[in-house]
């Protein structure tokens, strides 16, 4: 009797380290795949990246190291030190990548990061204090930065009309931050402005017309977009004041 | 009932989203879209191997001051002040007109940090020899008087007695002043594509 009950437990011991060690085995492939899934994802994201960023510098005849890195963490992770003006990194954050649906929208961010990156270079003591003016002034350089940024994209040859629909789709309208960041709408219209005066190609050939960013764009900017047509009518040479 | 499929399908092309509004960009139609617009330059070809890059002195036919003159899309000219010669050939001839355009203007700001002007889309006019635009620098960008170097400083210094450090903030960068005198440097790359 009591040889049976051992001989019972030996088996069901055996049957259950057999069963656990499968279950290991086929938990360990699957997290092995997934793994290999997600470096695979990240290494094609990390080349496309840098490609394009290359191209950004190269076009543009930019003279100094800027390097790209892709971190795949979300936004309430983000509150890291930034990379751009320090090291010379740009670094995309996963949360930045979701808003980004194509080549142009992809050049638009790294421009715009680029713009920044490439001004720290210059100036006194090794470019820091043309950093510290960056820092001291954010709003006024937040618009030089989405001029230069259009500017290294068309040299690239991107279409620059996707820093509008880039810009429209991911920063918020907020009123409170009015120290250090311009208002979204203000910014957007100073874009298409520059755009319209300087690149007007890509208004007349447009192919982001029917792009839906593009066209809520239209809808939310028609007092700002009204404001450029007099000044074009009246000839004004004077800065508009958008809203 | 072939006829009533035909209603019906009439009907909801008519009253499907693609037919949905689509706002109309009233500034590409009022002004952009009978002008002969070009396609604008691309830099998609390059070739870095060459380090050669001879100084090209130029100096602003009429003198311009950022405060009140420039406006973006305005177009300068500048002066040639030396010729330059590549193999013994003459490719840029001193008093040659080089247009350029106001990329950006940059105004003074707080905390002396000086106004600037960005210029680019340099173009030499009645050159002796074809120049690429790749063979130019792409954007030149000169600055007004930069007071930061000692706002910053006194800035720190007088915060053991605040809020007096504050009072920093008040003191404006200087405009950007180019007189006919004032020689600015570019440089062309003979060898670049």
């Amino acid at each position: 009797m009591f040889k049976r009950l051992k001989n019972a437990v030996l088996f069901a011991a055996a049957l259950f380290i057999l069963t656990a060690q499968n279950c290991m085995a086929v938990e360990d492939w699957h997290l092995q795949n997934g793994t290999q899934d997600v470096l695979k994802k990240e290494s094609e994201t990390q080349l496309k990246l840098t490609n394009t960023g290359v191209k950004i510098l190269n076009s543009n005849k930019i003279d100094e190291r800027i390097v790209f890195a892709y971190d795949n963490t979300e936004a309430e992770k983000k509150l890291k030190l930034d990379k751009t003006l320090i090291n010379r990194q740009i670094v995309v954050y996963g949360y930045d990548l979701k808003y980004i649906e194509d080549d142009n929208e992809l050049a638009a961010f790294l421009s715009r990061r680029i713009a920044e990156a490439y001004r720290s270079y210059s100036g006194a003591f090794n470019g820091r204090l043309s950093s510290l003016k960056i820092k001291a002034a954010p709003k006024k350089y937040q618009i030089v930065f989405d001029k230069i940024a259009v500017d290294y994209m068309v040299k690239a040859g991107y279409n620059p009309v996707a820093m509008i629909t880039f810009v429209n789709k991911s920063k918020v309208q907020k009123r409170t931050n009015s120290l250090t960041e311009n208002l979204t709408s203000k910014r957007l219209a100073i874009i298409y402005e520059y755009i319209f005066t300087k690149y007007p190609y890509y208004l007349k050939n447009n192919e982001y017309f029917f792009n839906e960013n593009y066209q809520n764009f239209l809808l939310t900017s028609q007092n700002n977009r009204k404001m450029l047509e007099e000044k074009i009518q009246s000839g004004s040479k004077e800065k508009l004041k958008y809203e | 009932m072939n006829k009533c499929i035909l209603i019906l399908t009439i009907l909801m092309l008519f009253l499907s989203p693609a037919q949905a509004e689509i706002t109309e960009d009233f500034l590409v139609e009022s002004f952009l879209k009978n002008a002969d617009i070009k396609k604008p330059y691309i830099h998609k070809e390059y070739d870095y191997e060459s380090t050669d890059a001879i100084p090209l002195r130029i100096a602003v036919k009429d003198g311009i001051k950022s405060e009140k003159d420039l406006y973006e899309g305005q177009t300068v000219e500048f002066i040639v002040q030396k010729s330059i010669y590549e193999n013994g050939r003459i490719k840029i001839r001193r008093g040659d007109i080089i247009s350029a355009k106001v990329s950006t203007v940059i105004t003074s700001g707080m905390n002396g940090i000086p106004a600037s002007v960005i210029f680019d889309s340099f173009e030499i006019k009645n050159a002796p020899c074809k120049i690429k635009p790749g063979q130019i620098t792409d954007s030149l960008e000169i600055f007004g008087q930069d007071r930061s170097y000692f706002v910053f400083p006194l800035k720190w210094a007088l915060t053991i007695l605040p809020p007096t450090g504050s009072l920093t903030n008040f003191i404006m960068g200087g405009h950007v002043k180019l007189n006919t005198k004032k020689i600015l440097t570019l440089y062309y790359h003979p060898k670049w594509l």
